[in-house]
């Protein structure tokens, strides 16, 4: 026996390394031998852990060589967990806690302390967090990119303590931080001068912030989503600011203008990104005409639901020739001559969004086709005038597309025999598609190997043998919805053997029984996401199987299902992954049961959605501790049935 | 009694002996509340005199007043000296003491009082007299150095107490700077043609500028009765209190705000000093921004140049030397107190973030910061696991509460976390056991309900 490392090396092996980028390549590869393990180890720079138990040993097997470690899916995680796992020496750079509701301010102080090379700290989705939280993380002085999205007790008080405690912060999102108003705002920008990235979407900040916002020197990118209270005095006041904006997201921005924007662009002549949808309908023709003054700088422009005239597209289309993205989502007034004369222009596009666009038929595809060659990403969402023939030219030319969206385009078998000349396609949605049946499916199937998603929402006229060809021909999927497809029975689900199968929607399949979701189970091990909502006949038996091959699964609906406690309390119990379980009329399961199961698993779901009437005979005990473990009770207000 | 009172101080000698006021056994609290009443008396002799005739100046009448002054000193000072004799002797009575020094202070502040009454009762005649380059301006500075002398700090040594303290810093500079402020005043119209250039939105000269001596601005009232004497803060209070001397003073004439003459001039715009020599509302000041009215006087001089003797009962450290400003802090102390991790307190939000953007280092502190960092400490010398921030106890405990009803069930959710464990399907998994164990139970439940 010859050992490897005599001839490669483990600085080599690990060059060789840098080359594979699949997870599952990478485990076969660590299982080689220890050399390979070793070089594995010095290689692996980011880690994310599913499971809370193996965490302290993976930690110390890669301490060493770890940056970024990521602990959002790792379910129970509290902070004595936390903090008995994360050895002292270690070289962390990025930590993500997003959506980690079991630790408190404890934790991260401990955190912030253990890690001194910090630069990144992900706590988002942490709703209870507030600002003893931020103030915990503000201890880490060397931070550079925060994330505190949706850490809804975060008030003023919490932004200038991260504000003073991390100067040097480079990236900041305090998206839906309610709390936080002009005054925070001001002194953020006072403290943290580095600032290049800044998301405030949701915040109920004035134009006062915005002023403030304007003097920072070195700001690049500033997300102001839904911004309700901005108007076009805000956009003046940052048109006046440092001309370094590279990227302006005002969508959602009810009271921004077209007014706004244009004084906007003439002071940031540098601006490569707009968001300007959803904003205050009416698109000016000045604004355009200032649009095209950046010119080649511009690659990415969204004006989804705004009023755009045929010649606007013309002049987008003959001044920013560097466009890549263009947004025009149920915009009022696209039409085929108004498409022609944007991809005239901007042939470098490569994702087109043309979602509720009615006025668009074959001709608009036809010019994409012709002039748009290297189109990766075609979003024709609710586009009903198109047909076959378009797709066939698509299909045809832009060989490289590898996102398509069809959804309720009534669309045929024979345009799914179009598409599937491109063999690049990765996502592929024709949902609420009737008119597409198993032979359309076989063709994608036998040609679309590399697809990573399907949509099939409401395909009725699918069936076993459909699902068969797909799951036969590609089997690298990740995502796929079968919702109401309701002529697939066990056996089409027998055939769904995709091992790298996560997410899997089977919604309103009333013919499916436990057998099939055992079958389904045992093929596809890597599930994270199942919704069974309406499946009548799925009973305790499909929920065992499920707890007993899908390990991974985290996110769980089995509302409607013919579950007892007892299956309830099993599969509550036994999956270590689980977070997010919606468990509405189980009219099977007694107050008993529930109390039962959610005590199994307990510490683990972040996310639980009830019937509200369990409200007031669940033991308060058990409700307080869920929520003290930082789990939602969603409560539904519909009647309780109990059929025990 | 005011009738006695009055005819008591137009012959002090006479009737006030220091036996009768100023008996060391008197009931405190009775003479405490007669003294009250007893002091505003004096002032009935100047103001009646000053009333009924203001263009001339009797100097057998200040004497009067003078030497009354004098002999209560001289009680004072018997008081002190008995004060001495106890509290050298033996452990007096605490209680005692502070009754005893509680006399001594309305007794002063009577004084005190009387004295700024004769004194400014007849400062109009000073200036008319001045003016004319008369002797009494001597006599009366004069006198005041005398009457502070024997208030000297020395007498209060055995008792320092803050009242006294002010009070007789008062009264020891008053001496010299009440002579200086005469001769000021004599120079007002002068200076204020020179000071009208800075500032003030006034042209040159269209102002006079008046100033007040502090003990008149620190004088609790500035309208007597010229019958009992009574002080009144306004002058429409004072009416309202003359009807109860007599018919006369009920008359709607009497009653009525006395109007000015139709016929005469237009009074001149005054505005006022500050007798704080280096004040910047001080007219010597070279910025000079003079006080518009009284009231700015009063408050201008107390918040500037006395002691913050207001406490606040609520945070026992905000001093105001101003009531109102007690009072108006008062109504919002506590409530939403925004902190600075420097300690210093704001009302506003605004006010907190402001100060943090200036100041390197600081933070606003968090609202409970105190609290948990004593629990903190506390956890921590609990906590004997000693594996670094070790809380686990706590979550142990509630997880015990947790499952202490069915053991065989934690057993079962919380086993074998090791990766590899579970890949397959076994029967005699601990899943199994669960089911043995927790299922007849269970089949009961869920039928019976």
């Amino acid at each position: 026996m010859c050992d490897i490392t005599a001839v490669l090396s483990v600085d080599l092996l690990a060059q060789v390394l840098d080359w594979l980028h699949d997870s599952r390549d990478l485990k076969s590869c660590r299982l080689v031998s220890r050399a390979f393990l070793q070089a594995e180890r010095m290689h692996r720079r980011a880690i994310r852990p599913l499971r809370l138990g193996p965490l302290p040993v993976l930690l110390r097997r890669y301490v060493g060589s770890l940056l970024s470690l990521d602990l959002s899916s790792c379910p129970s995680l509290d902070d004595s967990a936390l903090s008995l796992s994360i050895p002292c020496p270690n070289n962390l750079r990025s930590v993500s806690l997003s959506r980690a509701t079991g630790i408190t301010w404890r934790g991260l102080e401990v955190l912030v302390s253990v890690c001194p090379k910090i630069e990144a700290i992900d706590i988002s989705h942490c709703v209870g967090f507030g600002d003893r939280e931020a103030a915990a993380v503000a201890k880490a002085c060397w931070l550079k990119e925060l994330r505190i999205d949706k850490c809804l007790k975060v008030t003023d008080v919490g932004l200038a303590k991260v504000a003073v405690g991390c100067s040097r912060l480079e990236k900041l999102g305090i998206k839906w931080c309610f709390e936080i108003s002009d005054i925070g705002i001001d002194l953020l920008v006072k403290k943290c001068l580095e600032l290049r990235e800044l998301d405030i979407s949701y915040l109920k900040v004035g134009n006062e912030s915005l002023r403030s916002i304007a003097s920072l020197p070195k700001l690049e990118d500033l997300a102001l989503v839904g911004c309700e209270y901005i108007d076009d005095e805000g956009l003046y006041f940052l048109s006046n600011g440092n001309s370094s904006l590279q990227s302006i997201d005002v969508s959602r921005c009810l009271n921004v203008t077209s007014v706004g924007l244009t004084t906007l662009v003439e002071g940031q002549q540098r601006l490569r990104k707009i968001n300007a949808g959803n904003c205050s309908p009416v698109l000016t023709s000045t604004f355009v005409s200032k649009l095209c003054t950046l010119g080649d700088t511009l690659i990415i422009l969204k004006l989804d639901k705004l009023q755009i005239s045929a010649s606007a597209l013309e002049i987008v289309g003959k001044n920013c020739r560097n466009l890549l993205e263009i947004g025009l989502s149920k915009c009022n007034g696209v039409t085929d001559e108004g498409i022609s004369w944007l991809v005239e222009g901007c042939t470098h596009l490569s994702t087109i969004d043309l979602t509720c666009c009615l006025l668009v038929t074959d001709k608009s595809l036809f010019s994409i086709a012709a002039c748009c060659r290297g189109v990766k990403c075609l979003r024709l969402e609710s586009c009903v005038l198109i047909s076959e023939k378009g797709l066939d030219q698509i299909a045809t030319c832009c060989t490289d597309l590898k996102e398509i969206d069809l959804t309720d385009c009534n669309v045929n078998d024979n345009a799914l025999k179009c598409l599937s000349r491109c063999s690049e396609l990765l996502v592929l949605k024709i949902g609420l598609c009737s008119g597409v049946s198993d032979i359309g499916l076989s063709f994608i199937g036998s040609n679309c190997s590399k697809l990573l998603e399907l949509d099939l929402y409401r395909c009725t006229a699918i069936t076993d043998d459909g699902l068969a060809a797909i799951s036969n021909g590609c089997k690298r999927m990740k995502k796929l919805n079968l919702c109401y497809c309701n002529q697939i029975s066990d056996i089409g689900l027998a055939h769904l053997q995709l091992e790298e199968l996560s997410d899997l929607e089977l919604r309103g399949m009333v013919r499916i029984t436990s057998s099939g979701i055992t079958a389904m189970a045992m093929g596809c091990r890597g599930l994270t996401q199942l919704d069974l909502k309406r499946c009548y006949s799925v009973d305790d038996a499909g929920i065992w199987a499920l707890a007993q091959y899908t390990e991974n699964l985290r996110q769980l609906t089995i509302s409607y299902c013919t579950v007892t406690g007892l299956g309830l309390c099993h599969i509550l119990g036994s999956l270590r992954c689980l977070q997010d379980v919606k468990m509405v009329h189980l009219s099977w399961v007694s107050i008993e049961g529930f109390e039962l199961a959610l005590r199994a698993s307990c510490g683990k779901l972040k996310k639980v959605k009830l019937l509200g009437k369990l409200q007031d005979v669940l033991s308060t005990e058990l409700l307080q501790n869920l929520q003290a473990r930082g789990c939602r009770i969603r409560w539904v207000n519909k009647p309780l049935v109990f059929k025990g | 009694m005011d009738q006695k009172q009055r005819s008591s101080f137009t012959y002090p000698p006479r009737t006030n002996s220091p036996q009768e006021s100023f008996n060391p056994n008197f009931d405190y609290s009775q003479f405490n509340s007669q003294n009250r009443t007893e002091s505003p008396s004096p002032y009935d002799t100047p103001s009646q005199f000053f009333n009924s005739q203001p263009r001339e100046w009797d100097p057998h009448a200040l004497l009067s007043n003078l030497s009354f002054l004098e002999q209560k000193i001289h009680q004072m000072q018997n008081i002190v000296r008995e004060m001495i004799r106890t509290n050298e002797g033996q452990n007096c009575n605490i209680s005692e003491l502070t009754a005893q020094r509680q006399l001594l202070t309305t007794d002063l502040t009577s004084t005190i009082i009387q004295l700024i009454s004769t004194a400014g009762s007849f400062l109009p005649t000073i200036r008319n007299s001045l003016l004319s380059g008369n002797a009494p301006i001597t006599q009366l500075v004069s006198s005041i150095p005398s009457a502070s002398s024997s208030l000297s700090p020395s007498t209060y040594q055995p008792n320092p107490s803050p009242d006294y303290e002010e009070l007789t810093k008062g009264w020891g500079e008053n001496g010299v700077e009440g002579a200086d402020q005469i001769q000021i005043e004599d120079l007002d119209v002068k200076e204020g043609e020179d000071l009208g250039q800075d500032g003030d939105n006034l042209p040159i000269g269209s102002y006079e500028v008046l100033q007040l001596e502090k003990e008149e601005i620190l004088a609790p009232h500035t309208h007597f009765c010229t019958i009992c004497g009574k002080g009144f803060k306004r002058d429409a209070n004072l009416r309202m209190h003359m009807r109860g001397h007599g018919d006369e003073y009920k008359s709607p004439a009497a009653l009525a705000k006395p109007a000015r003459e139709p016929g005469s001039q237009p009074m001149p715009v005054k505005r006022y000093s500050c007798p704080f020599v280096g004040c910047k509302r001080n007219k010597e000041h070279k910025n000079f921004q003079p006080l518009k009215t009284l009231l700015c006087v009063k408050n201008h001089y107390k918040r500037s140049h006395c002691e913050k003797s207001y406490t606040c009962s609520r945070c026992n450290t905000k001093k105001f030397s101003v009531i109102a400003d007690l009072k108006t802090h008062e109504k919002h102390c506590g409530r939403d107190k925004w902190l600075c991790s420097c300690g210093t307190t704001f009302s506003r939000k605004d006010k907190l973030f402001g100060h943090v953007a200036l100041f390197q280092g600081h933070t606003p502190a968090l609202p409970s910061d105190e609290v948990k960092g004593k629990i903190e400490q506390i956890n921590d010398k609990d906590d004997s696991g000693g594996v670094g921030y070790n809380n686990g106890d706590e979550y142990l405990d509630m997880k015990g509460g947790y499952f202490s009803p069915m053991a065989n069930f934690d057993s079962f959710s919380f086993e074998g976390l090791d990766e590899f464990s579970r890949t397959t399907f076994d029967p005699t998994e601990s899943s199994f056991s669960f089911l043995r164990s927790g299922s007849p139970d269970f089949a009961r439940k869920d039928t019976g309900n």
